[in-house]
């Protein structure tokens, strides 16, 4: 625990130790107050319309209308953010030979790619943080249900995650950072993707894309139901992924 | 200390090493030589651990590298030819968590400790991608030691560096000797390897071709090559009759090399005088003998 730690707080202060983390997060925090601004503004003019309406006002959901979609938005904002944060992960420990530090140390294979998960996942975690303001401006607004908020924002970690996994094992594969970056985006958006061809698809094929599809697991983590099925489906997928990473660091010290 | 026994390592259809054994005794230093692509990194890296071997076995004091790697790794620092470095990271903060890695208890005070010895407090709190390339490798030196180990692995670490760069590294190697660890010591320069080492091992297309104490390896014999005004016949026979000549090449040009039994300079230079005596050289012991291991005879 200590080396994965000591490898995660490494990893963390590189974050700020160079411009792309620090554009990471300013890109995260502009779009998604961007998008936090225009859904508060659109839920505020439907409002007032439903007010108006001669049909009667019905209760506009803020949950339905405005936490949802908010972190839809974010999950895909993270789809591209994320990529950029975990290609350097092993491209930048390979090409500066710096892994073999790593590799001649007296820690383990799992160590180090734990120690390099936690390490982004904080980031991350520092990237969500910054996003409570909004959050806390809808309660100070609103009647926004708490357990959705929470469940949602443990879909964004979980998802994250799983964003994270894919980036490292892309990031293992190769020295050239935006190779990592164009594997790592390009895994992930077809891991996205097959939720929408699950609904041009019938049968069993259906079944299975809509099984595998990152998109589909979050839906209801967002609407505040929390099934054991979707979380367990996030931690098997970054598990694997994990895996595959460690894997392929234990090859290193075969080539 | 360091016992390998039979080592071979394959990169498919590519033997790097092949039947590879030696031993390093404890705090002794041993220069480890050999021609670049011979093999020296892949056992040095199969010796820390980051490579696996095909076959054999290597143990560093009785402890298997390959089955009790983490205890290994606890008595072993490693200067990889390219220092293993991060950067970003600050030079004070970056050996520390090379401690930590380490499992040193008191990562911070090490750190300090590594970074006096290899006089670098007044750059400890500097970005290491700033620093000059000599300084980097200090730094790499830090890392190694920052764990306080029993053997240290050093490959090439005065390689790409400036000639006062070099001299720096040679002297904190000097420094490193007198801790009574044991080393391993890769480099091409063999002046150092003359300096700071007792024995030598050589490795050459894989395998090892010699391996002994400097004074002993390659018997007495040496190549002189003496350059004449008026060479002829008559200079040949001239130096093929001084004692300890076995051999004399005639080179072209006035020059002649001859192969001697132990150091016998004066005599070829007086048997050289009256054919006009222009230049006389005598290799270094150890670039001879080198040469004639690793390039099949002496050019």
């Amino acid at each position: 625990m200590r080396n994965i730690l000591a490898i995660a707080r490494r990893e963390l202060s590189a974050y700020f130790a160079t411009p792309v983390g620090w554009l990471a997060l300013s890109a995260f925090l502009l779009i998604t107050g961007f998008f936090f601004a225009a859904l508060v503004s659109l839920y505020s003019m439907q409002s007032a319309e439903q007010a108006f309406s001669p049909y009667g006002a019905p209760d506009m959901n803020l949950n339905e209308y405005l936490v949802a979609p908010f972190f839809g938005n974010t999950a895909i904002i993270l789809l591209f953010i994320v990529p950029a944060l975990t290609m350097r992960l092993f491209a930048e420990d390979r090409k500066t030979r710096a892994l073999e530090l790593l590799l001649t140390s007296p820690i383990t294979t799992t160590e180090i790619v734990l120690g390099k998960f936690v390490g982004a996942m904080g980031f991350i975690a520092v990237m969500l943080a910054c996003t409570l303001h909004y959050v806390g401006v809808l309660f100070y607004l609103g009647d926004p249900d708490v357990g959705v908020v929470a469940s949602s924002y443990l879909a964004m970690f979980l998802l994250s995650g799983a964003f994270v996994s894919v980036g490292l094992v892309t990031s293992s594969f190769t020295e050239n950072q935006v190779v990592s970056l164009v594997l790592g985006f390009g895994m992930l958006l077809l891991l996205w993707v097959l939720g929408w061809a699950e609904s041009a698809s019938t049968g069993l094929t259906a079944e299975v894309l809509g099984f595998a599809s990152l998109i589909n697991r979050m839906e209801d983590l967002t609407k505040g139901l929390i099934h054991t099925r979707d979380v367990a489906y996030y931690l098997s997928f970054i598990s694997f992924f994990l895996f595959a990473t460690h894997q392929r660091v234990e090859a290193f010290r075969w080539s | 200390m360091i016992r390998v026994e039979h080592l071979t390592k394959r990169y498919g259809a590519t033997t790097a090493i092949e039947d590879v054994s030696f031993e390093v005794p404890k705090g002794q230093v041993v220069g480890f030589l050999g021609p670049n692509g011979a093999g020296k990194s892949t056992t040095m890296r199969i010796l820390t651990g980051s490579l696996g071997a095909t076959e054999g076995r290597a143990t560093v004091d009785g402890r298997d590298v390959f089955t009790d790697a983490r205890e290994v790794k606890r008595r072993i620092g490693y200067l990889p030819e390219v220092p293993p470095l991060y950067p970003n990271m600050v030079v004070r903060d970056y050996v520390a968590f090379a401690g930590q890695l380490k499992g040193v208890k008191d990562p911070v005070a090490a750190a300090e400790r590594a970074i006096a010895r290899v006089g670098l407090a007044q750059v400890g709190h500097r970005i290491i991608e700033h620093l000059s390339k000599g300084y980097r490798q200090r730094v790499g030196l830090a890392q190694a030691l920052v764990h306080d180990p029993e053997v240290l692995i050093l490959d090439e670490p005065n390689s790409g560096l400036d000639p006062a760069q070099r001299v720096e590294i040679r002297d904190l190697l000097h420094d490193l000797v007198e801790d009574k660890r044991t080393i391993i010591l890769s480099t091409h320069v063999l002046a150092d390897i003359e300096a700071i080492c007792r024995r030598v091992i050589i490795i050459n297309k894989g395998r090892i071709v010699a391996e002994d104490d400097i004074e002993r390896l390659g018997g007495e014999q040496r190549t002189v090559t003496v350059a004449v005004a008026r060479p002829g016949d008559a200079a040949i026979a001239a130096m093929r009759a001084v004692e300890g000549v076995s051999a004399v090449v005639d080179e072209g040009e006035g020059r002649l090399r001859l192969t001697t039994d132990g150091d016998r300079r004066e005599h070829v230079a007086n048997a050289a005088a009256p054919f006009g005596l222009l230049e006389l050289s005598g290799r270094a012991r150890l670039e001879e003998i080198y040469l004639r291991l690793t390039m099949g005879a002496t050019p």
